[in-house]
């Protein structure tokens, strides 16, 4: 049963494992579903999504489903079967409550509310015609006719149809690329853990011990190793052009990826705006004067260091190639071509990860920028999929 | 046992949907999970079923350096080579020495027991994958005395995130998930009358339309929530500010506004 709900669902994006459908029918057997469309809605929702950005993926599945069955001919014995099905709360149902017209759609409820709003002169609660509470009939609060219509009152139980329409979980979804947890699991690929560093033998080996004390007749005799530390330093660069205001959300949550895995044995963050030059910003803003030079980061940091770039590589030709093509600040005598050369140069492994990465498509003559960078650096696109391969690339043994 | 429904308490409002997932995730036997804006009450819900269904209640606080082991036992070795260096009796009782964790704590139990595990995501990626297990199972070994520790009846689990990090998909589909979104306007008026019996309608209008216009600015980084705003409202009761002057004048703004930079937006775009 309800089977094809499963597909529909899939369909629409949401991953449901077996595990959580086989807990969805056992809840459903056990009568969880409290013998409601609406019912049904809030159980699925709950057991077969786990995160509120899939709620609407989930709402539209439930109304593209459920619209099927309201035409076709089939299934609505299906559903009166389920509908039938035993209770836990069953003081206040009982059959009579479950005797109206499944089948009948929105269309028609609502021209029937339009011609019972004129007939109605009182007020009534309970009943299975009238607008009221508590009641079968198809429209008022707090009613439990699944292709009801809600009329006002506290939103308990909800004609599922009516909660469906208000899509009211559209604003939580978000399709984006990549979440934080993958771009965690991604940098945990970024570890090489050495043990050629040149540090003392402070850590307890366990296994050596035992074994030392056992050929010591018994006799504790303690066995030292170095640590096994990673050895990962990385010198992360962002962009922070105009271009880039678009994927800044994007970025914060790389950077808060790297900042949270605190696995590496360094990291230096510096920002940059559209194209490395002399000088790297010491902070988001790019403010005028806050920056650093790039030989003080030359000094600061070795060749060991794995850099990755971050940024759209979009600029004017000239602001790369000209020897004044920095609008923001002094050149120093190198062009932003250069600055890039030189600063490549200066460590073993560094890669570039670009949101808006046009792979070949780059040889088009007005991404002149991005295929020059892209000789530069090995650049990647900005995706889940894109870090691994550029973490490949850090992690290289050459 | 089934027959018990849970029905929010008297401190406390939920949801009809918040009520629904509690009693399906008794029923299935599942933990559930808890998820939504800070202050929306995730926290305070495994305190009102404690109360509601009158079982003791075992609260495990996850910190960033919990591991998984910790929640189960901790076999104390410290203690014992230092009791055998002083030739205490019962040393060779390592059962003396093993310490129960919150969650073993909760298994161990005769009754039935509300167990919460607070703030999931604060720990390590891995953490909630390393309980699997001991969760499906409701049981775990105890290497040192080869003991088993088995609930006798399911502890009921809550466990809370803030969507800190994303939880592992192995952990999440065997969870029933609820989301709670901030309150409306309407259930936000019916929780702020569990917390003042008395309050004056007019100022309670003009602090909550002033409340629900800050949250609405998108500038504003840390929007408030529930708790400070009932700070709010008791600030504004206490100091008997003119119902009519707080949208423009907005008192005691730092109770609603922790950040500077905050207070500074809305500062900026409040009517004169």
């Amino acid at each position: 049963m309800f089977t094809e709900f499963l597909y529909v669902c899939r369909d629409k994006g949401l991953k449901i494992s077996m595990t959580e459908w086989i807990t969805f029918m056992e809840a459903l057997d056990k009568g969880l579903a409290h013998s409601s469309l609406e019912g049904f809605y809030n159980l699925g929702r709950m057991i077969l999504v786990k995160t509120e950005s899939d709620f609407d993926k989930f709402d539209i599945a439930f109304m593209e489903y459920f619209k099927n069955i309201k035409m076709g001919e089939e299934l609505p014995a299906d559903i009166m079967k389920f509908l039938d099905k035993g209770d836990m709360d069953t003081s206040n149902l009982n059959k009579d409550v479950y005797s109206f017209d499944t089948t009948r759609d929105m269309e028609e409820t609502k021209r029937m509310f339009r011609e019972r709003i004129t007939e109605q002169k009182e007020e009534h609660n309970g009943g299975n015609y009238w607008i009221g509470t508590s009641g079968g009939s198809a429209f008022g609060h707090n009613g439990r006719n699944p292709g009801g219509l809600r009329v006002s009152g506290k939103t308990g139980m909800r004609s599922a149809f009516q909660v469906m329409g208000e899509r009211k979980y559209a604003d939580f979804r978000h399709d984006k690329t990549l979440d934080i947890r993958q771009f965690q699991v991604a940098f945990r690929k970024l570890r090489q853990f050495s043990t050629k560093l040149e540090v003392p033998r402070t850590e307890l080996d366990l296994d050596k011990t035992i074994d030392s004390t056992c050929n010591n007749g018994g006799y504790l005799k303690l066995e030292f190793d170095k640590p096994r530390k990673n050895s990962v330093k990385l010198l992360l660069l962002f962009d922070c052009g105009g271009t880039m205001l678009p994927f800044s959300e994007l970025c914060n949550d790389l950077f808060q990826a790297v900042h949270k895995a605190n696995h590496f044995k360094d990291v230096k963050t510096y920002y940059f705006h559209n194209c490395i030059y002399s000088k790297v910003y010491k902070d988001a803003e790019c403010e005028m004067g806050d920056w650093v030079d790039l030989d003080y980061i030359f000094k600061h940091t070795d060749k060991d260091y794995k850099v990755i770039i971050v940024g759209d590589a979009q600029m004017a030709p000239e602001e790369l190639f000209d020897l004044n093509g920095n609008y923001r600040g002094p050149n120093d005598g190198r062009s932003g071509y250069e600055w890039n050369k030189l600063f490549r140069s200066k460590y073993k492994k560094a890669i570039w990860l670009n949101p808006r990465f046009h792979g070949s498509l780059n040889q088009l003559g007005w991404m002149e920028s991005e295929r020059t960078l892209a000789e530069i650096y090995d650049m990647f696109p900005l995706t889940v999929d894109g870090l691994k391969d550029g973490i490949k690339k850090l992690m290289a043994p050459r | 046992m089934l027959d018990m429904k849970f029905t929010g308490s008297k401190e406390y409002v939920a949801s009809p949907e918040l009520m629904a997932a509690v009693d399906v995730a008794r029923a299935l036997e599942k933990p559930l999970l808890i998820k939504g804006e800070p202050g929306t009450g995730k926290t305070m819900l495994a305190e009102a079923i404690s109360k509601a269904f009158d079982m003791p209640l075992y609260i495990w606080n996850i910190k960033s350096t919990t591991k998984a082991q910790d929640g189960l036992y901790v076999y104390d070795t410290i203690q014992r080579l230092y009791d055998s260096q002083f030739g205490e009796e019962g040393v060779d009782d390592i059962k003396r020495y093993i310490k129960l964790g919150k969650l073993g704590e909760a298994f161990k139990s005769e009754e039935q027991v509300i167990l919460l595990i607070d703030e999931i995501d604060k720990a390590d990626l891995e953490f909630p994958n390393d309980l699997l297990w001991e969760l499906d199972k409701m049981e775990f070994y105890i290497h040192e005395t080869k003991e088993t520790i088995k609930a006798a009846t399911r502890p009921i689990v809550i466990i809370t995130s803030n969507a800190e990090k994303e939880l592992p998909d192995a952990f999440l589909r065997r969870c029933i998930f609820h989301y709670i979104s901030f309150p409306e306007k309407e259930e936000m008026e019916e929780i702020v009358g569990v917390h003042f019996e008395n309050i004056d309608e007019n100022l309670l209008k003009h602090a909550m339309d002033t409340f629900y216009w800050i949250r609405e600015i998108k500038e504003v980084r840390k929007k408030p929530s529930t708790s400070e705003l009932i700070d709010w409202l008791n600030a504004l009761m206490l100091g008997g500010i003119d119902p009519e002057t707080i949208r423009t004048k907005l008192p005691f703004l730092g109770v609603l506004i922790k950040k500077d930079e905050d207070i500074e937006v809305v500062k900026k775009r409040r009517i004169l």
